[in-house]
């Protein structure tokens, strides 16, 4: 299982989505870093290095990376179905299952992936900017990026790392719906397209108040309210599991 | 015990049949070629059973094993179910072969190359796949194929896409595959080559198995006589023979030559000419389908 799974990260790796979103996801910071017009945007004129690094998180999740982690799982099995070579995996006597808990937990990784992509490049954008401590906040805590005082970088490394932890989260259970429509579909584009239109439809069920602290899209901004983890954390990993047991499901009668 | 047998099987998408229960066996060390028009169902058949697809009936057994209920029953299956078969093509063939290796649990690196050389891989083995031609791939996949040394060799177009020298070498490999008691189920079109060596014919058509010829010592007879729909009429009345048809200015036959003979001779035909033809499947077959 493990060189399956090695091997499903080496694929996954090489698929060109995956590529250039960690290459965006790499140097966009500094894009960020040398706008000009954040004031207007975020009301921000940056004092410090982290609020680089919080910008480029903020930015990334509004819809980058849940785009570009829908659509790498999306390909992981998608282009195996273009290249023909899913039939080939599938003739060997490899349970189904097995290969798609590899595929999954491959997706699953990459979200973090791409957060450190984020947040190597957000560090290095932000050096000249200084990486010490600063009075004003990371637009993470208490204060947002005015912040309460003088904020250390100590504090501010833990509630960055604290936010990309949870931005990963967040991003796992479209990994799994993503991959879930992929075996659905067998395509990329159309699993990639089904799980965005997924995602705006229970937005639109907002307008349902009971339903709205069990929708996964209520949690899309867990990095930046940690504080409604309790509830969020355990609904992500039921729904990430969820869209995992029906992929394996799907995919175990699914015609080739 | 058949290395491979179909009972019943059969698919159909929504209301459509696309297959109807189809019942075949192939014993070890035969080779049993699957003929057909285009959409006669020889390709989901391939799928059905190497396990790709699932029947909405029937089952299709390897060596005992049922395909959709046990993966593990794959163990004894090797496949080419796609022309040119597919690769990663950022790999080298060698790569490739090594994956395939490690999912099919063979452990010897030395059986690659001895499945590269036996393909005529050696010299391209160590490129990535990507630059290779059709032909190249065509051979990889067999190559793939033979890897775990398979109990049931299952081939969908297994020369699509090759040269007359890839074509002659693939024929040999699987005539030699028999041999070894491989048992071999392949599609094709192209029959006179297939007919040299395969033991069986089935003939698809219409998501049904209309005919199953058992090419093993065949013999056909054509018989050059007056008046020529008497003789055919009454040729086909004899229990010795077992076919006989119209064709050109003569009929063809099979079954005992000197009982038919000796009947038509009783019945005052005027005989002009009798003599041995090796059956011709590709004529078989063409008036088969057009029949059904």
């Amino acid at each position: 299982m493990l060189r399956l799974l090695v091997f499903e990260l080496y694929k996954l790796f090489r698929l060109r989505s995956v590529q250039l979103g960690l290459l965006a996801a790499f140097l966009l910071p500094f894009l960020w870093a040398l706008a000009p017009g954040l004031k207007e945007a975020y009301g921000l004129v940056l004092a410090s290095g982290w609020q680089v690094v919080s910008l480029s998180l903020m930015a990334g999740m509004e819809f980058l990376f849940p785009f570009l982690v829908m659509m790498a799982a999306s390909e992981s099995l998608g282009s195996e179905v273009a290249q023909g070579t899913l039939k080939s995996l599938l003739l060997h006597p490899l349970p189904r299952t097995r290969l798609i808990l590899a595929k999954l937990l491959s997706a699953l990784l990459y979200p973090f992936v791409l957060l450190s992509a984020s947040f190597l490049g957000s560090l290095l954008a932000g050096l000249p900017h200084g990486l010490g401590g600063f009075y004003g906040g990371t637009g993470l805590g208490a204060g947002g990026f005015a912040g309460v005082g003088f904020l250390s970088a100590q504090e501010a490394l833990g509630q960055l790392l604290s936010a990309h932890l949870l931005a990963g989260i967040v991003l796992l259970p479209l990994a799994a719906l993503a991959l879930l429509y992929a075996t659905v579909f067998l395509s990329t584009t159309a699993s990639a397209l089904a799980a965005v239109a997924t995602l705006l439809l229970m937005r639109l069920l907002v307008a349902f108040p009971t339903l709205t602290p069990f929708l996964l899209t209520t949690y899309l901004d867990l990095h930046l309210r940690p504080n409604a983890a309790g509830l969020g954390l355990p609904l992500l990993l039921i729904y990430t599991l969820g869209f995992a047991l029906l992929a394996a499901l799907v995919f175990e009668r699914k015609d080739l | 015990m058949e290395a491979l047998r179909l009972e019943g099987l059969g698919k159909r998408y929504g209301r459509k049949p696309i297959l109807e229960k189809i019942n075949l066996s192939v014993h070890p060390g035969e080779v049993y070629a699957l003929a057909g028009p285009n959409g006669s169902g020889k390709t989901t058949l391939i799928r059905l059973v190497t396990g790709l697809a699932f029947p909405s009936e029937g089952r299709a057994l390897l060596l005992g094993e049922d395909v959709h209920q046990n993966p593990q029953a794959r163990r004894h299956l090797g496949a080419v179910v796609e022309a040119p078969a597919a690769f990663y093509p950022y790999l080298t063939g060698r790569e490739n072969l090594r994956m395939r290796a490690y999912l099919a649990g063979v452990k010897e690196e030395d059986r690659i190359t001895e499945v590269l050389a036996r393909l005529r891989l050696l010299a391209v083995a160590d490129q990535k796949v990507g630059s290779y031609s059709l032909g190249q791939r065509q051979r990889l996949g067999l190559a793939a194929a033979i890897l775990h040394r398979p109990k049931v060799l299952v081939l969908d177009e297994p020369t699509s896409g090759l040269d007359p020298e890839g074509v002659e070498l693939v024929h040999g490999l699987l005539q030699e595959m028999a041999r070894e008691g491989v048992a071999v189920l392949l599609s094709t079109h192209h029959l006179e080559e297939v007919s040299r060596y395969a033991h069986k014919v089935g003939i698809l058509g219409g998501g049904r198995l209309l005919d199953e010829v058992v090419l093993e010592g065949r013999k056909a007879y054509r018989l050059e006589a007056e008046p020529l729909e008497g003789a055919l009429a009454l040729l086909k009345t004899l229990p010795q023979v077992a076919s006989a048809r119209i064709q050109g200015q003569a009929i063809l036959f099979e079954g005992e030559v000197e009982a038919a003979l000796g009947a038509l001779l009783r019945e005052g035909y005027r005989v002009k000419a009798l003599h041995p033809q090796g059956f011709d499947l590709k004529l078989y077959y063409q008036e088969r389908v057009k029949h059904a």
